[in-house]
């Protein structure tokens, strides 16, 4: 780890005064919790994913949030203007960058490679296979030492431009980010005073974004493969099962195959009790209770002499259900911090040593569970138990970066507030019915997202009185919430009105005729046009034919109407218009801005057709923020009052640059807060 | 009580044949048991890595003296006065290959020699350093369990009594709480229970068929204490593995008892890694010692 150092900023007797009292007036009123005693400057941030300012503002009247009402009576409190589209990779690359996606390049959690014809891959890292390698028998053996013919597969970081935390590091100023998203594999630190968990976008063993296992006695045999999850059946003889949970794939077999531990599970009916007998280890669970984070080694078989290789992952247990369908919930396997399998911080090490400190906890990006939610695996209060645990272990995580920090910039981002308002944010003065729930459920549900607000508040106002006086703290989100009652089918409506062809196709990844189609949609937001000479298969000639189409279809897409009249597309944004710098390569034509209530429907994501254009949102996760960047914007407090008027979040960065005293570099579009 | 231990197992070693070896083996951990509760007990207050050391560095001493006195020691004095001519040798005559070769096979030799004589005192240091490392372990292979600290209890019944896993009840003491369980598995002819230390101590657990009692001793505290994984069967591998407590009969309806101890973590004096301080620490102070007492090894 690198040492502290002093920041740029000189420290005035005043301050060192105020240093002083507060750490005496701290000590005095018996504040056991650690608070930095350095003078250098200090920097806190603390991002919450999704955090809205409407809710914000109504829980501040009602007395609420006492502790951000505080805040912002004595710094600031407003919007903070959120990216087109509004979507995390792309406001949180906006944040690092302190730019718009022109500069980073990540535009929508999707992305298409042009030159397949919009074959999708994660906007925000993509593996690239590797090449050659040593053929023994079954087995391509990488030779990570090997120079000629060779090339180990690799994980690329997508986001372009120069992160902010660059700046500091050349000036030596130490900064830590804690699950910082848009940040895997997380990027590397020059000049070693720059340290970062990465945070969404970090994949689970199976290289996925978090795909639970769950076996229960009702499914089919054989099993399901299900959007991030995999169910498979028990059979149980006299009381005992045998079941086969899957790991990462072997890359060292020429077809990778993924490697599989077999465990026991045993119940016993009577007194309602299972046992799991893994790897030599014996767990225990009763209906409803969870195991502890539980090490698996996969062994990775190699060609004769050569030793097996192990990578080790981490799972938890949950015990749903023991008769007369046994159940049970195995989580993503994540990558072990204490001895992670691909780097998962910088440097390296560090997440060793947190690990070290606090044991095991998730690593993967997305960490509460809502696809187990959506696919009927969990209900409403499994979800909500399960998004819980992961508030604990953020909050233990939370301590440990405060207790180890002593000055310079720290960040720590919180993702239950983004992932537990998709499922149970309602807000009934927009929309009196929600698509799913009764009004007293969801108004139930939605109860809990202000609980959480309630309790993150405190968490803001333990930071306060820790560090008010000696930092500037910000709390901030990428976007704001809403309600997501109606879905649009993007490429349905293009079908309808005759830009995607042919009327029967089901997938565009499928079965789609590129010679008669002139427009496509990828992506939640993004539409792309089938352009000559940078789509494979392009038919629209860049030039006017081009500008035609690009008007024709912004003025019928904002035209569009639901069944009741209201407008499905608040907004359409050209990429030429909205985009500058070096990055727009893969970005859109079109980025689509929804109305508050709608959204893209879920099949249009991966570029599916359905018959119906709006259709209702009847899955569990009923409320979004990928709609027009102007109506979920995010929120900005400071305990520093700022003087910029309408923040937004490329603004952040020249802000935090600002208060260890550099100017906003020339990569950077935002300005500081602080400066009129 | 020492020496009547010792007496026992002197007249089992010399008159009863290798069937009989579990009693002798139960008569040595007695005897180790004795030994330990009076010679390791400074464990439970010293710290880990001090305790760690000091019985490294008394085992290597009482190894090399062992060694000094059941070994030829002239003779290996010889062999090495012998291997270092060789490598004389070996230097002056660098230029000829015959001689280099053949002294080679000298040192060959010589290092083979002093394997042969090293057998008799390793033969006699075996048995009491496999019971040492029986107790050692005991502190230093797994931790006590905390209060409130759930751990698998594993009861192996014998395959013959097809009735006892579904009569066995876990019996309820003030120390001790059943937190889930059982699960019988009948095919595999265990029960499991998870339970949850009350009170710190050492506690016994019972379980009970009918009217039959069967005990096994459960560590709970923060500190050093010794921790017995488990009550073994009759068997003497399994007997010598865990020293602590009698083994179960053959006839017994239960074979064995196994607590799910947690692993204690540390470099010096945490499980498995203690093995390797100890060999070092051994080693260290054994060859630092050997010039003082005039051993050749």
């Amino acid at each position: 780890m690198t040492k502290s150092h002093s920041s740029a900023s000189p420290i005035t007797r005043r301050e060192l005064l105020a240093t002083t009292a507060g750490l005496a007036s701290s000590c005095f009123l018996g504040g056991c919790q650690r608070a930095s005693r350095s003078l250098a400057t200090k920097v806190i941030i603390i991002g919450i994913d999704g955090m809205d300012p409407r809710l914000c503002r109504s829980m501040i009247k009602a007395g609420q949030l006492p502790n951000l009402a505080k805040m912002a009576a004595s710094g600031g409190f407003s919007d903070l203007g959120t990216s087109c589209p509004p979507q995390s990779p792309v406001a949180w690359a906006n944040f690092i960058n302190g730019s718009g996606p022109g500069s980073h390049g990540i535009f929508d959690f999707i992305h298409r490679h042009p030159h397949t014809q919009c074959k999708p891959f994660y906007s925000g890292a993509e593996t690239i296979p590797g090449e050659g390698g040593w053929e023994i028998g079954d087995y391509n053996l990488q030779l990570d030492f090997w120079p000629i013919n060779h090339k180990p597969p690799d994980t690329e970081l997508k986001r372009k431009g120069v992160p902010f935390w660059d700046y500091l590091d050349a000036r030596k100023i130490d900064s830590t980010f804690y699950d910082l998203p848009s940040n895997y594999p997380p990027s590397p630190s020059e000049y070693g005073y720059h340290r970062c968990i990465s945070g969404m976008g970090t994949p689970d063993m199976l290289g996925g974004y978090g795909t639970y296992q769950y076996f229960s006695e009702d499914t089919r045999a054989g099993g399901i493969e299900e959007g991030g999850g995999k169910r498979s059946q028990l059979k149980f003889d006299n009381g005992s099962a045998k079941a086969v949970l899957v790991g990462p794939e072997n890359s060292m077999l020429k077809s990778p195959k993924p490697v599989q531990i077999e465990f026991e599970v045993h119940r016993d009916v009577e007194s309602n009790a299972a046992l799991l007998e893994f790897q030599g280890r014996k767990i225990m669970l009763k209906p409803g209770q969870w195991s502890r984070w539980t090490q698996v080694d996969f062994g990775l078989s190699t060609p004769e002499l050569l030793p097996t290789q192990y990578v080790s992952g981490i799972c938890r247990f949950y015990l749903q259900e023991i008769a007369p369908n046994f159940r049970l919930y195995v989580t993503p396997i994540n990558i072990d911090p204490s001895a992670p399998a691909v780097q998962l911080s910088e440097p390296p090490d560090f997440i060793e040593d947190v690990s070290e400190q606090l044991g095991l906890f998730y690593t993967t990006g997305f960490q509460e569970d809502h696809k187990a939610r959506t696919n009927g695996v969990f209900g409403d209060d499994e979800f909500l138990r399960q998004a819980n645990i992961v508030l604990e272990e953020r909050l233990a995580l939370f301590e440990y970066a405060v207790n180890n920090y002593e000055d310079g910039l720290l960040f720590f981002y919180f993702s239950s507030s983004d992932l537990q308002s998709h499922m149970f944010w309602w807000n009934e003065e927009e929309n009196a019915k929600h698509p799913s729930r009764s009004a007293p459920e969801a108004r139930k549900h939605h109860e809990y997202v202000k609980k959480l607000y309630r309790r993150l508040d405190k968490i803001i106002g333990d930071i306060n009185d820790r560090y008010g006086g000696n930092a500037t703290i910000f709390v901030m989100s990428d976007h704001g919430f809403a309600n997501f009652g109606r879905q649009f089918n993007l490429n349905s409506w293009l079908r309808d009105f005759g830009f995607l062809n042919t009327r029967e196709c089901r997938s565009i990844l499928v079965d789609c005729d590129w010679s008669r189609t002139q427009a496509y949609g990828l992506g939640i937001n993004g539409l792309y046009l089938n352009l000559k000479g940078r789509e494979r298969d392009g038919i629209v000639e860049p030039g006017e034919e081009q500008e035609q189409l690009t008007r024709k279809l912004i003025a019928r897409l904002k035209a569009v109407r639901d069944f009741n009249g209201e407008k499905v597309i608040r907004n359409v944004y050209r990429a030429d218009e909205i985009y500058s710098g070096n990055a727009t390569q893969l970005a859109p034509d079109l980025i689509i801005g929804y109305a508050r209530g709608y959204r893209a429907s879920w099949e249009t994501v991966l570029g599916e057709l359905t018959p119906d254009v709006v259709t209702d949102n009847t899955a569990a996760w009923s409320a979004d923020h990928c709609a027009d960047a102007l109506e979920v914007p995010g929120v900005l407090f400071c305990n520093k009052p700022y003087k910029l008027e309408s923040p937004s979040l490329i603004d952040v960065a020249p802000s935090v640059l600002s208060e260890f005293g550099l100017d906003t570099p020339s990569t950077m579009n935002g300005s500081s807060i602080f400066r009129s | 009580m020492l020496t009547t231990s010792w007496w026992k197992i002197n007249s089992a070693v010399s008159g009863t044949s290798s069937k009989d070896m579990p009693q002798v083996i139960a008569w040595l951990n007695d005897l180790a048991n004795r030994f330990a509760s009076i010679f390791l007990s400074p464990i439970a207050w010293l710290p880990g890595w001090l305790s760690a050391t000091i019985v490294g560095v008394v085992t290597g001493v009482l190894m090399l003296i062992v060694f000094k006195y059941t070994s030829h020691q002239s003779a290996i004095k010889q062999t090495h006065d012998q291997i270092k001519a060789n490598l004389i040798a070996l230097t002056l005559f660098k230029d000829d290959v015959r001689v280099g070769l053949r002294v080679q096979g000298r040192i060959l030799a010589g290092a083979g020699r002093l394997l042969l004589l090293s057998l008799v005192p390793m033969l006699v240091m075996t048995i009491p350093m496999v019971l040492i490392l029986g107790q050692l372990a005991l502190w230093y292979q797994a931790r006590p369990l905390r209060v409130g600290e759930e751990a698998v209890m594993t009861v192996q019944f014998v395959s013959t009594d097809e009735k006892a896993v579904n009569l066995v009840k876990l019996n309820p003491t003030d120390g001790v709480a059943l937190s889930i369980g059982p699960v019988r598995v009948p095919t595999k002819h265990m029960v499991y229970w998870s339970i949850e230390p009350k009170q710190s101590g050492l506690h016994e657990v019972s379980v009970a068929i009918d009217d039959q009692t069967f005990t096994k001793q459960l560590a709970v505290g923060d500190g050093f204490m010794p921790v017995s994984l488990k009550r073994p069967p009759r068997q003497w591998t399994e007997m010598l593995l865990h020293p602590r407590e009698p083994a179960f009969s053959p006839e017994s309806s239960v074979q064995s008892i196994e607590i799910g101890f947690p692993d204690r973590d540390s470099w010096t004096a945490g499980t498995d890694a203690w093995l390797i301080y100890w060999f070092v620490i051994s080693m260290v102070a054994a060859f630092a010692i050997k010039p003082l007492i005039g051993v050749n090894v």
